[in-house]
């Protein structure tokens, strides 16, 4: 498992795109929104923070969900079929590919949190980095299933499409993008209950000093449940005709 | 070619096949024909088809898309170490029978048994390799990767530069798997076939995008791969590539098997040659009782008899004075192929094969 694990890491590395868009348009906009129109100090560093864990969280939901754009890619050229009739258990093709994720998101994550660091001086405890960087890379999970479902159960050219949308929307309602307390408050109170939204507050509790309260860790293991059951079902549906 | 045809009846015809006649065919043909079968390889042979169970077996095997019945009822035992060609029309049952064989879809009804088990079981315990027809190179890797990684899901796997090798991928490792030609990335999926060492390799029209060149280097390979023991399958619509590498033939018309033994038995199941002459006009009614004469087919003004016994056939035409631009040829695999499946159209004919018979025959 752990080789297959290692054959996606580098097949979805060396796409060069990939790894420039994904990493490069989180940065760019992070670097953006936090030094124009801000006047001639600069954004206050509440905002630096704020939107730093917003991008950090913007970047690292792209290639989580990205894997399964993967998957149906793999699943149209007849490679997931292939793979059936290697001894590796299908159940541990889906969840190496799950796990494919959690190395993925890596490049997206450090870049948005060292700019933070290098180019707005940012500055926190040590323990705050890491725990920053942990829950944003904990937190991925859900995002990671909800492509693999959708990786599973659509066509290539619709997974593309469909996951791209997925993180969009959920980027721009989540508040990743621009902060919440702007949204009218129906869609406020919208916002809270995506998963976008909660996952960017792990982020933000850590940056507050203190740990992700209870309704958000709830509400993302609700997510995180929905989205398994999605992936199990579009799994199980492909299985018959991958 | 010569090798390969002096293997093929060296071990074709001793072995005493029953002839797949077309009348009986469709079941219990193969009753008897894998039984006491001689091994076709060494100690590796025995070791490998130690436990004695049939290294693929279908019993009352269907299956059904809707309305549609892809295949229906089909018997089939196959014995370790033996190379069988599954021979059809597109359209047979030969690739819906190829994914039952390895559990990627299941019958509608019947059982499909790899060494006494389940299909699944048999490939999680990597007892199987195949080469699946719609496979396509996945973008990003090499070639050296890619085996590399297949090889390691298997207990007992091949050598990856020995797999790079039979599959005529030496000085490719390196190559990235997405920037190669068509006939090369066939021979990628080669490799990711045998790269686990397999004791079933299935082949699913393994040959389609090769060259003369590389369908050849392609079956020597196979050839060499079969010696150690190993049972090989394979589906083809090339009636020479069937004759040439298989110790048997399964001929798959209308989802059933149609015909089962060796190239020659088939050949002789269906008569043996064709006897044509003109008519000038006589009746026809009677040609069909002539001694030896299987069927009877009248083009214009030419009549064309499949015979098992061509003197006897020849002697009686002449009584008949019939003998008018007479000739006698030996019927082939592709005679025999039609007159199993009675429908010319959709096969095609071998494009290695500039000397088909078929066409002086039916213009002479």
């Amino acid at each position: 498992m752990l080789d297959y694990i290692l054959l996606e890491v580098r097949r979805t590395l060396r796409d060069r795109s990939f790894v420039v868009f994904g990493t490069g348009m989180p940065v760019l906009m992070y670097v953006l929104m936090t030094n124009i129109g801000m006047g001639p100090d600069g954004a206050p560093m509440e905002w630096k923070i704020a939107s730093m864990v917003g991008m950090a969280a913007y970047g690292a939901l792209g290639p989580a969900i990205g894997v399964g754009t993967g998957v149906a890619e793999d699943k149209q050229l007849g490679w997931l079929r292939q793979l059936r009739i290697t001894p590796l258990s299908p159940i541990r093709v889906v969840v190496a590919r799950g796990l494919t994720s959690t190395v993925t998101v890596l490049p997206a994550l450090a870049a948005v949190l060292l700019a933070g660091a290098l180019v707005n001086g940012v500055r926190m405890p040590g323990w705050q980095w890491v725990a920053l960087a942990a829950v944003l890379w904990l937190g991925t999970a859900p995002f990671t299933l909800l492509g693999l479902g959708n990786g599973y159960r659509l066509s290539s050219q619709s997974t593309g499409l469909v996951n791209t949308g997925c993180m969009l929307l959920l980027s721009v309602i989540g508040g990743l993008w621009f902060p919440a307390e702007l949204f009218p408050g129906w869609l406020r109170s919208l916002s809270s209950w995506t998963p976008g939204n909660r996952f960017a507050e792990l982020g933000r509790s850590v940056t507050e000093g203190g740990a992700p309260g209870l309704a958000t860790v709830a509400v993302l293991a609700a997510w995180l449940a929905l989205f398994g059951g999605y992936a199990v079902y579009a799994y199980r549906r492909a299985a018959r005709t991958v | 070619m010569a090798t390969s045809r002096a293997t093929h009846l060296t071990n074709g015809s001793p072995t005493g096949l029953p002839q797949g006649l077309p009348h009986n065919a469709a079941q219990g043909t193969t009753q008897g024909t894998t039984q006491g079968r001689p091994q076709t390889a060494g100690p590796a042979g025995a070791t490998r088809s130690a436990g004695g169970a049939a290294a693929v077996e279908f019993a009352g095997v269907t299956r059904s898309y809707g309305a549609v019945r892809a295949v229906r009822g089909l018997d089939l035992k196959i014995a370790a170490g033996e190379t069988v060609a599954l021979l059809g029309r597109n359209g047979a049952g030969k690739s819906t029978t190829l994914n039952m064989l390895l559990g990627l879809l299941p019958p509608s009804s019947g059982t499909v048994r790899l060494f006494g088990g389940e299909p699944e079981a048999a490939v999680r315990a990597g007892r199987v390799g195949a080469m699946l027809q719609d496979g396509r190179p996945i973008p990003r890797v090499t070639v050296r990767e890619l085996v590399a990684f297949v090889a390691a899901t298997y207990p007992r796997p091949m050598d990856v530069d020995e797999a790079l090798e039979l599959a005529g991928l030496g000085e490719f490792g390196g190559r990235r798997v997405d920037r190669l030609s068509g006939g090369q990335a066939q021979r990628v999926r080669c490799a990711v076939a045998l790269a686990g060492n397999p004791e079933l390799l299935v082949l699913d029209e393994p040959t389609v995008a090769l060259d003369v060149e590389a369908r050849r280097a392609f079956w020597r390979s196979m050839r060499a791969y079969a010696r150690r023991g190993n049972t090989i399958v394979f589906s083809t619509h090339y009636l020479e590539e069937a004759d040439d590498h298989a110790d048997r033939i399964l001929v798959i018309d209308g989802g059933r098997v149609v015909a089962d033994g060796s190239g020659e038995a088939i050949k002789r199941g269906t008569g043996g040659s064709l006897v044509s002459f003109d008519l000038a006009g006589a009746p026809t009614e009677t040609l069909r009782a002539l001694p030896g004469v299987s069927a009877v087919e009248i083009r214009s003004d030419r009549a064309q008899l499949r015979t098992a016994d061509s003197d006897a056939t020849v002697l009686a035409l002449a009584e008949l004075g019939l003998i008018r631009g007479l000739e006698v040829a030996p019927a082939d695999l592709e005679d025999a192929f039609l007159a199993l499946t009675g429908a010319p159209s959709s096969l095609s004919a071998s494009p290695s094969s500039p000397s088909s018979p078929s066409s002086p025959k039916e213009t002479a």
